[in-house]
């Protein structure tokens, strides 16, 4: 596809760096992406490729060097507007759709056709019913956009990007909220508009497979600077993997769990509300026995995160029961259910999983607070036992900082999990609640945290692992749960299930839920 | 001091809980020498020597004995109403109605020190008591509303000061006004033996800097060295996780909040006991409001209150004599004050720019290197 029409270049920077208060996110980056080309930037969290997106589609303006588009300098006033202009349109990670508007409305946004002083709501839905077609991206212009999956409004946002005639599209992180299916579909859009509208597709992700199978080169960044640009065909996702990281990686598989022992974690009939109090599980049902790991799987926002809270005491249960090594927890505070048997690694690290002002050592111990080990008589903390215990740990767990003195908000992602995981693997605890474990953690670090899970289960530890990353789930559950509307809809072996099964279960598993989407 | 009362409203929306870093430190004390400066502007402009001003003020607050007395004596107010402050917004709620506790403890206070009859001491333990009980268990309501039900605890003890004032004031002017002549508004004097004696001469510091020192003490070991401190902490800084660890983190909060109304409640009594040796309506002047102003400028930190707070004291006791003998308006001490404050809650903003400026500097200085090499 890279004939001599489109292989022009379309984008340029030239020696752009960006500094921002203690950290070089770009450094000194010199790339050119041709017409008509799918370009994958791929890295770890913090690498810089969202940071040099956002200087393209000027969100940020560089602090050195400068950005070409179509040969065209752009210049310090380079703003979304001027980028729109110039033909660059970016959608991003998180969605900004209006949620109470139609498709037709928030395609449009902003662009409103109009018959006199009226808003013509046909004229958008005409033109809106026009675009779905052109790009193949089927959508029905009058739905309200709450309604809709996300797979859906991602397309919304993704013509509401091309809305203006985009010549280069940058999607960033796109399949994160995906399942298989949805991505196979977007990964069809992305290749046609590359291929019939000679468009150039910049791809900001961290998952290989998907860069070796949809795009044509790839862009490594490793600490803010650009590694090396490769044709994707003569390269391979181990080599992108080692350069992302700077080491090699070897994902060598991990041994298997040996037949599960008793019941430790009985879910019955579970229900709880969403933060907007809305059902958002409906009865779930779920045993973990001891030796075992049982991944849940599901598109976000189908009653995981409620079920994860749940089970920790964490938010109110409204019906059902959650039944901990033979005693019964349900809604009890999270506390009590520790001093039962769990230990939990929350999803979200920064409000959960850690106090960002507190020092490591402190973040370390929490729980431990008042046993004989560092409190004299419940009352003196011992806070020469605490750092040197801390000490110990961080060492034990590999937590790279410059002393446990240290904030934890000043960890990377990476080291700030290893904290959780040092802190919750440290109680012994016969049941482990496990969410999101690597999310924006990198390569190195998940490699580590998935051996000790593993090392966790075969201790005889019940593990329960809930994740939005299917490459992790099948890696490591021994047996798997899909989830959807707040309910299982499927119970697997791992060994005996295919990501597609998979995929089917977590939309549901109804075939009239993919004719609806098919209209 | 109700321009004071509004730099705190300023100062209250910040809710700072970083900690006293040395960084702060340094930005405190470049403001404190800015607020002076600008201070000895002002006395340069109206036409005073600042040279002579504030070595009146420093003549004032600790020249004498009996300046030294009430100097300390204003710094254990202080300290002890910045301590309450701390102790309950290190534990994330925050007490604007220390004012109203303090009213409470002392009315308290007054009223056993004038009706128990009892051996003095026996009095003194009891109207001490009586005031903590008091003070404490006026904050336990806006405690518990927050806990239970999430209402803002801000809102609800800057009302309930108002009615802990009043409902004293009509005490005293009604059913608890003394019969005494030449006292208008107060109520029966306290056991003359009960009371509390000074220890330097004619000055406001009595032996009650004892019981003082005792609570900051106490307050001091409890909010840095103990495991329900770091339990407090850990509340007030990220109460979720603090619940994750396992935490109490509602009770934890209730206590804070008694604890500190009990610490205001103290300081009322202290006043009765040690200064009017009955309750006044005007036994507090808006002191708590000084005290939380010491505590957020020093970040919650019990040491740094307890320093802050001699500082602010010597200013408070000095600009009295300042005015007198060099003729400055003492007035001039609450602009220094006043600039201390702007310049506290804009240090995050300044330090921020001036960061990003230095960092901007270093990224062109690194460029420039790569562009010769």
């Amino acid at each position: 596809m890279n004939d001599a029409a489109t292989g022009a270049e379309i984008v340029r920077f030239s020696h752009v760096s960006k500094q921002y208060p203690g950290t070089l996110a770009n450094d000194d980056v010199s790339l050119s992406i041709r017409r008509g080309e799918v370009f994958a930037l791929v890295g770890e969290n913090g690498a810089g490729k969202s940071t040099l997106m956002n200087l393209l589609y000027g969100l940020q303006a560089p602090t050195l060097g400068d950005i070409y588009i179509k040969g065209e300098k752009t210049g310090p006033q380079h703003g979304p507007e001027s980028a729109m202009r110039m033909g660059v349109s970016m959608v991003h990670q998180h969605f900004k759709l209006v949620p109470s508007f139609t498709v037709a409305q928030n395609v449009m946004l902003g662009h409103e056709p109009r018959r006199g002083l009226f808003y013509d709501g046909r004229e958008a839905e005409e033109t809106v019913r026009r675009l779905s077609a052109e790009y193949g991206l089927k959508v029905e212009p009058g739905d309200v956009v709450r309604d809709l999956s996300v797979g859906i409004q991602q397309r919304v946002e993704i013509l509401k990007a091309l809305r203006t005639g985009a010549d280069v599209l940058i999607l960033d992180e796109p399949t994160a909220v995906l399942t298989p299916q949805e991505a196979e579909e977007l990964f069809e859009v992305i290749r046609r508009v590359v291929q019939e509208k000679n468009m150039t597709v910049i791809l900001i992700t961290h998952r290989l497979p998907e860069v070796m199978r949809v795009s044509d080169r790839v862009g490594v960044m490793r600490r803010g600077r650009l590694e090396k640009v490769m044709e994707t065909r003569e390269t391979s996702e181990r080599e992108i993997a080692s350069l992302m990281v700077g080491r090699d990686v070897l994902f060598s598989d991990l041994p298997g769990g040996q037949a599960a022992g008793e019941e430790r974690l009985v879910i019955r009939g579970l229900c709880a509300l969403s933060d907007r109090g809305l059902p958002a599980l409906r009865g779930m049902d779920l045993t973990v026995h001891a030796g075992e790991v049982v991944g849940v799987c599901g598109v976000e926002g189908n009653g995981q995160t409620e079920l994860a809270e749940c089970v920790a005491g964490m938010r109110p249960v409204t019906g059902g029961s959650v039944v901990l090594c033979g005693r019964d927890v349900t809604g009890q505070a999270p506390g009590r259910i520790r001093e039962a048997g769990l230990s939990y690694i929350p999803e979200d690290r920064i409000s959960t999983g850690v106090d960002v002002k507190a020092s490591v050592a402190e973040n370390l111990i929490v729980g431990k607070q008042r046993t004989p080990a560092f409190s004299r008589l419940g009352v003196h903390l011992r806070r020469g036992q605490v750092k040197k215990y801390a000490q110990e740990l961080s060492q034990a767990f590999d937590i790279r900082t410059s002393g446990v003195d240290e904030p934890a908000g000043s960890l990377s992602g990476g080291n700030m999990q290893k904290v959780v995981l040092a802190r919750e693997f440290s109680f012994g605890s016969p049941a482990l609640l496990v969410c999101q474990p690597t999310r924006g953690v990198d390569i190195g670090a998940t490699e580590f945290i998935h051996e000790r899970i593993v090392e966790k289960r075969d201790q005889g530890c019940a593990v329960l692992l809930i994740s939005a990353d299917l490459d992790e789930l099948m890696r490591l559950s021994d047996r798997l749960v899909t989830v959807f509307e707040g309910r299982v809809t499927g119970r697997f072996r791992t060994a005996e299930v295919t990501r597609e099964e998979i995929g089917y279960y977590m939309t549901g598993g109804h075939q009239d839920t993919k004719e609806a989407e098919a209209q | 001091m109700s321009g004071l009362m509004q730099s705190l409203r300023a100062l209250a929306r910040l809710k700072p809980a970083q900690k006293l870093t040395r960084d702060y430190l340094v930005s405190l004390l470049t403001a404190v020498l800015l607020a002076l400066a600008v201070g000895a502007g002002i006395m340069l402009v109206c036409g005073h020597n600042p040279i002579e001003g504030y070595g009146a003020l420093i003549e004032g607050a600790l020249g004498k004995p009996r300046a030294i007395g009430n100097t300390l004596a204003k710094t254990v107010t202080l300290c002890l109403t910045g301590l309450a402050m701390s102790l309950a917004a290190k534990a994330g709620v925050f007490n604007v109605g220390g004012e109203g506790q303090l009213y409470l403890g002392a009315m308290a206070a007054a009223v056993v020190g004038a009706q128990v009859d009892a051996p003095a001491w026996l009095v003194t333990l009891l109207a001490l008591l009586a005031a903590m009980a008091a003070g404490g268990l006026y904050a336990l309501l806006p405690g518990a509303l927050k806990v239970k039900w999430k209402v803002d605890e801000v809102i609800t003890t800057i009302m309930l000061n108002s009615v802990a004032i009043y409902f004293c004031s009509y005490l005293a002017n009604g059913p608890l006004k003394t019969a005494e002549r030449g006292i208008a508004t107060g109520t029966d004097s306290i056991m003359a033996e009960a009371a509390f004696t000074p220890l330097i001469k004619l000055s406001n510091l009595t032996t009650g800097v004892f019981y003082a020192a005792a609570v900051a003490l106490i307050v001091w070991y409890v909010m840095s060295r103990s495991s329900v401190g770091f339990e407090m902490k850990l509340t007030g800084e990220n109460d979720r996780f603090a619940r994750y660890g396992g935490i109490r983190t509602g009770s934890l909060m209730l206590w804070a909040m008694v604890f500190s109304g009990a610490i205001c409640g103290l300081v009322g009594m202290l006043e009765v006991f040690g200064l009017h040796k009955r309750f006044l309506t005007t036994v507090s002047n808006e002191f708590y409001f000084d005290g939380m102003l010491v505590a957020m400028i020093m970040r919650y930190s019990p040491f740094g209150v307890i320093v802050m707070s001699f500082f602010f004291a010597v200013l408070s006791i000095g600009s009295k004599s300042m005015e007198l003998s060099a003729g400055v308006s003492s007035e001039l001490i609450l602009i220094v004050q006043s600039i201390i404050i702007f310049f506290m809650a804009a240090e995050g903003g300044i330090r921020k720019a001036l960061g990003e400026r230095a960092a901007l500097r270093r990224a062109r200085a690194a460029a420039g290197e790569r562009g010769r090499g």
